[in-house]
């Protein structure tokens, strides 16, 4: 039921829109109804924008820079977030610097980045690894740091091995924690990678959006930013999916209470 | 990691493990005195001496801040003491585990893991192959009557269920001695009570050396061969009271209210 409600809101809102235009209320440049941005995203998945770029090879080269900005940042940084974790002192020692490089606003950086990886797919992946790298790093100190001190107590009391520990409680313990953080530096990922792309490169949805503003496309532009939300929101929905695979016990809380 | 990790700070002082001796956990002058606390307050531990003979079981009684908990804590090896030593078995404690079990007032089971997977990772600790290890689990699990809902994870099972998976957990280990910090203490009046008459059942089948901590009087005095009474500021024994009522026993029996009124008569305004 929910889903159909949110179903109607939305196609209502289409629908409106769509008669805003036609009946002149809005302007049909800045504007372009629904039915413009069907034919327009067939447009840019059959011909492509600029001619022979589709839908696809956009997304496909968008794709690729995240993923491996992302895993790159996740990769570094889970076992760094998890030994500062470990012990409060590297902790107090390195939380201003986290704090400071996480506030730092990662597209603030594109000129630097420029400067330093060039114009080329260096500088991209370089912005996605650094956005994912804090928020994942700050993430995962906090998941070390939030292990109930109470399970490594029970651990050391059944003569728990130190390995096991770490591969048997602490690494399940912070999995939580470390998936939600996961999801929200991919979300950095997404936020970056159009400002990542704007400059040196004329594939990406990134690009795409920027090149089509030249052309005056709005159409195509609003084409470009659906497709960075139903993706978002594709692989978002996905990863909760995945949660629930790997945690089953984080989703079962009812039961008996007597 | 947190805090938790227990390599003990103990001075470095040769200490010989005891001779052989009829009593399984020996506690021996133990004092505790917190860092950072001001010069000139009491200990929070002074001068402790009690020897618990094996399979007996003896619940340690007082109020809360009283240092029961920390003796506990001391005798499991997850805390040092300042003064003084444990034994068990003869051999002095340096830190956790090697034999010595655990049950904790709650929370302390893994929520990743069902009932049995928290079962079967104690059995594979102490060296059990996978199927031994689910054997023994399915085993305890109905022990403790906990048959049915081996593969629900803590989440699901109730306070007193959760309590139960950890004293299976607990003797999945076959340790010599039991220790209990408050095991029931989160629960209702009434899920308390069942859940005394079941550990004593259980205790009846699996023979244990158990040092049980509460502060519940009737509690202690339904449980225990004998009841340690302490009391705070410095933390000391004031008071030990064998109990040779037969289990299962009943709250109006006479000797029992008697044992109540100088227990309580030993705990007021102090």
């Amino acid at each position: 039921m929910p889903v159909l409600v949110a179903a109607f809101v939305f196609l209502t809102l289409l629908g409106t829109w769509e008669l805003a235009v036609t009946q002149g209320w809005l302007r049909r440049l800045l504007f372009p109804p629904p039915s413009k941005l069907a034919s327009s995203a067939l447009e840019l998945a059959i011909d492509g924008v600029p001619a022979g770029k589709t839908l696809l090879d956009h997304l496909a080269a968008t794709m690729a820079r995240i993923m491996s900005g992302f895993t790159v940042a996740v990769a570094l940084s889970v076992p760094l977030g998890l030994l500062i974790g470990s012990r409060p002192v590297l902790d107090r020692m390195t939380a201003p610097v986290v704090g400071f490089c996480r506030s730092v606003a990662t597209l603030s950086l594109l000129p630097l980045a420029l400067v330093w990886f060039g114009i080329g797919e260096a500088s991209k992946v370089f912005l996605i690894g650094y956005g994912c790298f804090w928020v994942m790093l700050s993430n995962a100190i906090a998941a070390m740091r939030l292990v109930d001190p109470i399970l490594l107590r029970a651990a050391d009391t059944m003569d728990t091995g130190r390995w096991r520990t770490f591969t048997r409680v602490i690494l399940p313990a912070t999995m939580p924690r470390l998936a939600a953080g996961a999801r929200m530096a991919l979300g950095v990922g997404f936020m970056v990678i159009v400002g990542a792309e704007m400059i040196g490169t004329t594939t990406g949805l990134g690009a795409l959006i920027m090149e089509a503003r030249t052309f005056y496309r709005t159409d195509i532009t609003m084409v470009g930013m659906a497709t960075i939300g139903i993706i978002g929101l594709a692989i978002s929905a996905g990863l909760s999916r995945l949660e629930r695979r790997l945690m089953p016990w984080m989703s079962t809380h009812a039961g008996p209470t007597a | 990691m947190p805090q938790a990790r227990v390599p003990l700070h103990l001075p470095v002082r040769i200490i010989p493990d005891e001779p052989a001796s009829a009593a399984v956990i020996r506690i021996d002058g133990v004092g505790k005195t917190f860092a950072g606390e001001q010069p000139g307050s009491p200990p929070v531990l002074d001068q402790i001496n009690l020897e618990i003979r094996d399979n007996e079981f003896v619940v340690l009684l007082g109020r809360s801040g009283c240092g029961k908990s920390t003796l506990l804590n001391i005798v499991a090896g997850l805390e040092p003491a300042s003064a003084g030593n444990v034994f068990v078995n003869g051999q002095r404690v340096t830190g956790p585990g090697g034999g010595k079990g655990m049950v904790f007032q709650q929370n302390a089971l893994f929520p990743w893991l069902t009932a049995e997977g928290n079962v079967v990772f104690a059995a594979e600790n102490r060296g059990l192959a996978r199927h031994q290890a689910r054997d023994l689990a399915g085993e305890l699990l109905a022990l403790v009557g906990l048959g049915g809902v081996s593969d629900k994870y803590p989440s699901e099972l109730s306070g007193g269920m959760q309590q139960r998976v950890a004293i299976a957990r607990a003797l999945a280990l076959d340790p010599a001695i039991l220790l209990m910090d408050e095991p029931f203490g989160a629960l209702d009046e009434i899920t308390r009570n069942e859940m005394q008459d079941e550990l004593l059942r259980v205790w009846e089948v699996r023979r244990k050396t158990v040092l049980f901590v509460t502060h519940s009087i009737w509690e202690a005095l339904m449980l225990a061969d004998r009841v340690v009474v302490l009391a705070p500021r410095p933390g000391r024994i004031v008071l030990e009271r064998t109990i040779t009522d037969p289990r299962p026993r009943s709250r109006s029996s006479l000797p029992l209210v008697q044992t109540y009124e100088a227990i309580w008569a030993a705990l007021r305004h102090r």
